[in-house]
């Protein structure tokens, strides 16, 4: 008689896989927090930053005493940046693990289908940064420390400006952020009197940039303006300076990582970043956390893992004033807070948009330095909540 | 002017395409296979070519190390992957070949990292100027060079020496080939071995490029690198070096002007489709 195959061996790697995703399962646990992040897949880079960030505001809390005297735990799931990861992560938060509150500390697709689950199950979920509109749109029970791509694009604008250019060049990524980006920028170009000359498009996965580099060089910007990330910016830096482009370089929150400076190497030196971290920042919670953190990881910050940390914190703070519990008092603690983070003094909008400064750095001696702050309620007001 | 500068980039580009549907043709014109894991070795030459020159400092021996071990590799792909499945229908090899593609992939990753290795010092990037104004990074020149002599070096040598005359033969007629005492394994062996080192050598142009290799910088040439061996033509080298350079150009305009209706990864494609309507033998084949 034919035996049929035995089953155990998948059975036990399944299992093995499923708790693989679980790096810290607490044994029983005061007061537990989310934490969904890409630790492999291509995402992996973002995810291991915006990890470290979270864990060092959980340990500090935990140093300095908990909350209300109740130690914090984080639970953490590899989402892979993966939307289809994201929807039992969440729910398994929610119902298996009991958090009180959650942070995203990956892309947005995963967040978007995340936050629908967090909203139903009324857990607040503080999104690191993740810049897609229809996040916060998902409900009330959302917030975002990042500023949305067309708050950065009218920060790009209003750069331009106070570097007193007016001829642009636009490169834009083919990407949600990149179009949110463009189009905060040439909303608020006309108010500055700037005067785009070169408009072009280029794909996630492209890394020559030949064609528009030639073009770009011919319309002869006295400024770029291009979106990307460190992957694609990198490789279109080093070429528009190899072309002979000297033009300033204008990026922002994609460009914000040591491997930019790596890749791109010599041509890095002068390009301008709006951002959320100011590596100079005189600020307290700034110093403290960039000096922390590198003595936890043995690295320099980026602005994944500040915004990360800064919206732990926020969570965090918010469970300090609704007396660790969770729910419709944790929503209103945050909502109604003011935070001091590494990313700024933030608080939140009608719609729990962040209200804070833009950050401009740039790249002097192979390190991010600041160059300003862009500090404009009016121009860098968030949208608010739409009328239903 | 600027129409001239986009030609010249275009033509960088087309380069680097001709090198890796080089081999692809190769592939393909022997055993009618698609390889598509082809790229996976375009990818390991280019991680040679950075660890090495990272190393030594030593660029020759950078290139040389690249395409020695992408060729070894392209010929244990062969003995492993395809050579048992031979007899099955084409589409089983194609099938295992976007599986051990993939396969690749993952093992970058897990081996050298996501986010990707970079030149500490990259080398060749001055600029240089030629006439009419148009400057090139000095890799950008010498990919064009490099490409032009090595495939000319191949040309010769296909035609004018007993290795190469039995390849062509191996290709034309198999069996009466092997009748001839030609080795079908050993001609298949070198097939392989030329194809995939010249995979690893456009692996280590592009790092030098763009100073940036990462696991999933095959993933565009692995299927652009099919279109491009359906526009020559299946199986024609001249062909394919041909369509490569030209949809170089093609991309290189279409980026600029085509650039807000269509991708530049799928300009190939729309290429491809058109030139399939009108000419369904393939742009340059003969027959």
């Amino acid at each position: 008689m034919k035996q049929l195959p035995r089953r155990r061996p998948l059975t036990t790697l399944v299992a093995a896989l499923g708790l693989s995703a679980a790096v810290a399962l607490p044994a029983y646990a005061e007061i537990r927090i989310g934490l969904n992040v890409p630790l492999t897949g291509f995402a992996a880079v973002d995810g291991k930053s915006a990890l470290e960030g979270a864990k060092l505001a959980v340990a500090q809390a935990n140093a300095a005493g908990g909350v209300h005297g109740e130690k914090l735990e984080l639970v953490i799931y590899d989402d892979q940046a993966a939307p289809k990861e994201a929807v039992p992560i969440a729910t398994k938060l929610v119902a298996k693990d009991e958090v009180v509150g959650a942070v995203s500390g990956s892309y947005s697709g995963p967040t978007r289908a995340a936050a629908g689950i967090f909203q139903r199950a009324k857990v607040p979920y503080v999104v690191a940064y993740a810049v897609h509109p229809e996040i916060t749109l998902a409900g009330d029970y959302m917030f975002r420390v990042a500023s949305m791509g067309e708050v950065q694009g009218r920060a790009g604008a209003r750069l331009v400006a106070d570097l007193g250019k007016k001829k642009v060049g636009l490169i834009t990524v083919k990407s949600d952020f990149g179009q949110a980006l463009a189009a905060g920028f040439k909303e608020a170009a006309p108010k500055f009197g700037l005067d785009i000359v070169g408009e072009y498009e280029y794909a996630l996965q492209d890394r020559q940039f030949g064609a528009v580099v030639s073009t770009i060089k011919a319309a002869k910007p006295e400024i770029i303006y291009a979106s990307g990330y460190y992957f694609t910016a990198g490789p279109l830096v080093a070429q528009l300076r190899a072309a002979g482009v000297t033009a300033p370089i204008i990026g922002q929150e994609g460009y914000d990582s040591e491997k930019f400076i790596e890749i791109a190497g010599d041509a890095a030196e002068g390009t301008l970043v709006t951002t959320s971290l100011d590596r100079d920042s005189e600020s307290p919670a700034t110093k403290v956390f960039l000096a922390d953190y590198r003595k936890a990881t043995g690295a320099g910050a980026d602005m994944v893992a500040a915004s990360t940390y800064a919206a732990t914190r926020v969570l965090i703070e918010g469970l300090e004033k609704s007396g660790g519990k969770g729910g419709e008092a944790l929503k209103s603690a945050i909502a109604a807070g003011t935070f001091d983070t590494p990313i700024g003094r933030l608080s939140f909008n009608d719609l729990h948009e962040v209200r804070k400064d833009i950050q401009v750095q740039v790249v002097r001696d192979k390190t991010f330095r600041r160059h300003s702050v862009i500090s404009d309620p009016v121009l860098l007001a968030p949208p608010g909540r739409p009328a239903s | 002017m600027l129409a001239l500068e986009l030609v010249a980039q275009g033509l960088v580009q087309g380069s680097i395409y001709a090198l890796i549907a080089l081999g692809l043709t190769l592939v393909y014109g022997l055993l009618r296979i698609l390889h598509v894991a082809h790229a996976a070795l375009f990818t390991l030459g280019a991680y040679v070519g950075v660890m090495v020159y990272n190393a030594t400092g030593n660029l020759p021996l950078a290139f040389a190390l690249a395409m020695v071990v992408a060729g070894l590799a392209g010929v244990a792909t062969f003995r492993l992957a395809y050579q048992p499945i031979l007899s099955q229908p084409p589409f089983v090899a194609l099938i295992a070949s976007i599986g051990l593609y993939i396969a690749a992939e993952e093992t970058f990753r897990v081996v050298f990292g996501a986010s990707g290795l970079s030149f500490a010092t990259p080398p060749l990037q001055g600029q240089v100027a030629l006439f009419g104004g148009i400057q090139f990074k000095t890799a950008e020149l010498m990919v064009m060079l490099g490409t032009a002599l090595i495939i000319a070096a191949l040309g010769w040598l296909q035609t004018r020496t007993r290795v190469g005359v039995a390849c062509q033969a191996t290709v034309s007629d198999p069996q009466m080939a092997e009748s001839f005492g030609i080795s079908l394994r050993k001609v298949r062996d070198i097939n392989f071995f030329v194809g995939s080192a010249l995979a690893g050598f456009a692996g280590v142009w592009v790092a030098l490029l763009n100073n940036l290799v990462e696991p999933t910088m095959g993933s565009v040439p692995s299927y652009k690198a099919l279109a491009i061996i359906v526009l020559g033509g299946l199986g024609s080298v001249r062909g394919t070096l041909a369509a490569a350079l030209v949809l170089g150009v093609v991309e290189a305009f279409g980026t600029i002007y085509l650039g807000k209706l269509l991708d530049r990864n799928a300009i190939a494609f729309a290429f491809l489709i058109l030139v399939l309507m009108l000419r369904p033998q393939g742009l340059f084949a003969t027959r």
